[in-house]
Parts: C-alpha cells; structure tokens; sequence
C-alpha cells in the first residue's frame, strides 16, 4: 500500500487544519484558548510516514498557518522540528500508541511553539520588555492542555485509520 | 565510448517525481506571500451558511445613537477649540460605513484578529477603522476581495494613537494580549482620572476623529517615564458579531 503522502485523500486531510484555525470552534477551547490544530494533525502524520514526509508537511503546514497569522511572528522552524523528531520516533522502536504517550508528546510539541512565539515576541517586541508577560504564558499553557487532553482522542484515531492506510 | 554515471532516462525520471513536491512548496509559498487569501476566501465561502444572522445587525445599527452621542459631544468641544483654526481637510460625513459579519473570531492569543465576510469588492482596504457597538474595535490589516483581517486594539504591538477629552492629553494605547490594553501618556503631569472616556485624536488622520474607543480602570502614576493606565474597551470582540467598517 502507498505511502500517506501519496494518497490524495491523506494529504487531504491538511485542509481541515487551516480551515479549523479559522474556525476556532467555541466549544473547543480553554478559557477561550484553542488547540494548536497544526500539532494535533503532524503528530499522527509525523508517527506514520517518517520524518523527511513530517518536515515536509511541517513545512507546508507553517506556510500557510504563517499566512493566517498577521504579526511577524513565525511557527514554520518548530513544526519542522517536531515533524523530523515525531517521524523518527516513529521509525524506531514500537510504534506509539498509548493515549500518555501522545499527549505528553502533544503536550511537549505545544509548549515548545508557545515558547518559540514568546522568544520571537520577545525581539520584536524588544528585550527590555517584561520577561514574565503573563498572558504570554497563559495562552502557552492553556494551550499545551487543551492539545494534549485532545491528542488521545483525536491524535490515536488519527493513528489506526492512517496506519490501516499504510502499514509499516 | 562510456556511458554517463547518470543516465538521462534516470534523470528525468528523477525530475519528474520531484516537481509535483516543488511546484506544492511554491503554492505554499505564494499562500504565505499572500497571507492566507485563497484560504481566508474559501472559508468564508464554506461558511457563508452559517453567518450571524441580521438580528445583531440591527441592534448594532441602533447602538449606533449611544456611539453618535458621545461623538456629537466631543465634536461640539472640539469644534469650539478649533473652529477658525484648523481645516483638516477631512469631513467624516464623506467616510462610508460598511456592515460585515465576523466569520472567524481570534481574541485570545498571539494573533488576535477578526476575520470579516467583506472583503475590497465592499470598498474596505487595509488601515480602514472597525468599530463594534459603541466604539474603536481595531484597524483592518489585509483584505482578500471577500474577507478582510482586522487586527484588534488588544492584540500584542497594537499601537494607536488616542485622546483624552477631558483632560485634552494624547496618549499611546497599546494591546498587551489581554482584554484590558495599557493607555500610555505622553505628558508627565497626567490629570485623568478613572472613568474617563479616551477617543481616536481630533486631529487623527490615521482614524476617524472622535471616535469612542475606552474608559479609563485605573491609572498607575508611578511609572516611569510617564503614567501609564489600564483601560476597558467600549466595543468588546468576544461578543459581536457584526462590525461596521469606516472606508475612506
């Protein structure tokens, strides 16, 4: 059977990420916080298709999420990243499964975007800024939660239809 | 004669596996350039069946008068400290309004921003003011020709400039990624107090003169080097769902 990047309907499957961003359904959120969509989509494809096929889609993902957003600020270098480290945990060892397990990685991937925003926020905003902004780390936290609550369900779901698509 | 390392048959074969993959990342590159239009176009028109309803349009309308009021009276203040000296060149009764429904809300976070069902096709173009009930929402930040962005007041780097009536002092206001952005003033000796209502600049030519934007909370007369003060906004974005948008 094909790899996930050569079936259409797969790759498909990036749409709803850009298209969720903007859509931010209410009832998703954490004290109106929502999920990094772009994480819970490239943890599963990462897992599955290696990690030259997650940087790539990291790549594509952070194009167009880069697009969306409007303030300088950048999510391309860290999506790339996780894509290369969650595909290569993919390929070695048993495959990942346990809801922990994704949604510590889930958890992990979030922070670390969240932390590149506030370093990025941090420059452009000047170093003589407060270093403790508080709504900076509310919005990190908030958000690696209510990703890493939503990566077991979503993200192990994610898992066995695409695994089901392209068997090791 | 010997054969090439690398027959051309190879070559080929080897291109043509590789330009479907350059040809997606220079489609991902002109969405980047183009901040997202093709995907802020073809979200509003998958959701086109699920936008607000005309009700909130309505009383956004209405609200209108309490907006009008406080203008009226600024207006009166400012034209009786200006009249004979000042021609501004600007008649806001020329600016157009346009009414455009939210489709996609970001309040919280590191882009805090509107997305608007009407795009440059309604006349909106980037820096055009978007008021909600009452007030000052933010300014509009790229257009599609069926959507704009707005970025709003309280996002992180917003800056306008505003005015304090009563005390006639400008000031800077800045979104700091929470509900409440920081006023800061220019003067030291700050006679504001808490209450007071901070419109855009008579003089503004970035944004319509006069327009309400907040209410002073509290005033921090410590900082350095000036006072700085934490103000709620009149029209608050968590809640609306129809904007109106002043063309110029």
């Amino acid at each position: 059977m094909a790899r996930l990047h050569q079936q259409p309907i797969c790759v498909a499957s990036a749409l709803l990420v850009p298209l969720l961003t903007l859509a931010t359904p209410g009832w998703l959120t954490l004290s109106g916080v929502a999920p990094s969509w772009s994480i819970l989509w490239l943890l599963p494809w990462s897992l599955v298709d290696g990690p030259v096929s997650g940087t790539i889609a990291a790549a594509c993902l952070g194009l167009v999420l880069d697009g969306l957003g409007g303030s300088g600020l950048t999510q391309l270098p860290v999506l790339m990243l996780l894509g290369w480290w969650w595909g290569r945990l993919g390929r070695r060892g048993r495959p990942i499964e346990r809801s922990l397990n994704l949604g510590l990685l889930a958890w992990i991937g979030t922070m670390l975007l969240g932390l590149s925003f506030w370093l990025q926020w941090r420059v452009l905003s000047g170093l003589d800024a407060p270093l403790f902004q508080h709504w900076a780390w509310r919005q990190c936290l908030l958000q690696a939660l209510i990703t890493a609550l939503l990566a077991p369900m979503l993200a192990s779901w994610q898992l066995l239809i695409w695994r089901r698509r392209a068997p090791a | 004669m010997g054969s090439s390392q690398w027959p051309m048959g190879t070559r080929l074969r080897s291109w043509r596996r590789l330009w479907p993959w350059l040809a997606l990342i220079a489609a991902l590159a002109a969405v980047r350039w183009s901040k997202g239009a093709a995907f802020s176009d073809a979200y509003a028109l998958l959701s086109r069946p699920f936008w607000p309803g005309s009700a909130q349009r309505e009383w956004l309308q209405s609200s209108g008068n309490l907006e009008l009021q406080a203008r009226l009276q600024l207006l009166q203040q400012d034209n009786d400290r200006l009249r004979g000296l000042l021609d501004l060149d600007r008649n806001s009764e020329k600016d157009k309004r346009v009414s455009a429904a939210v489709i996609s809300r970001r309040t919280e976070g590191w882009w805090q921003q509107l997305e608007l069902g009407q795009g440059s096709a309604a006349g909106i173009a980037p820096g055009d003011a978007v008021m909600g009930p009452g007030g000052l929402l933010g300014r509009v930040q790229s257009v599609t020709p069926a959507t704009s962005r707005v970025r709003l007041l309280t996002a992180p780097g917003s800056q306008v400039g505003v005015w304090v009536a009563r005390t006639q002092q400008h000031g800077l206001l800045v979104g700091l990624g929470t509900s409440h952005p920081q006023l800061r003033f220019l003067d030291k000796d700050v006679k504001a107090r808490p209450g007071d209502l901070v419109s855009t600049s008579p003089a503004s030519t970035l944004l319509p003169p006069n327009l309400p934007v907040a209410v002073i909370q509290s005033i921090n007369g410590r900082a350095v080097p000036a006072p700085d003060a934490l103000v709620q906004l009149v029209a608050s974005p968590e809640a609306i769902d129809w904007v109106q948008v002043q063309t110029r």
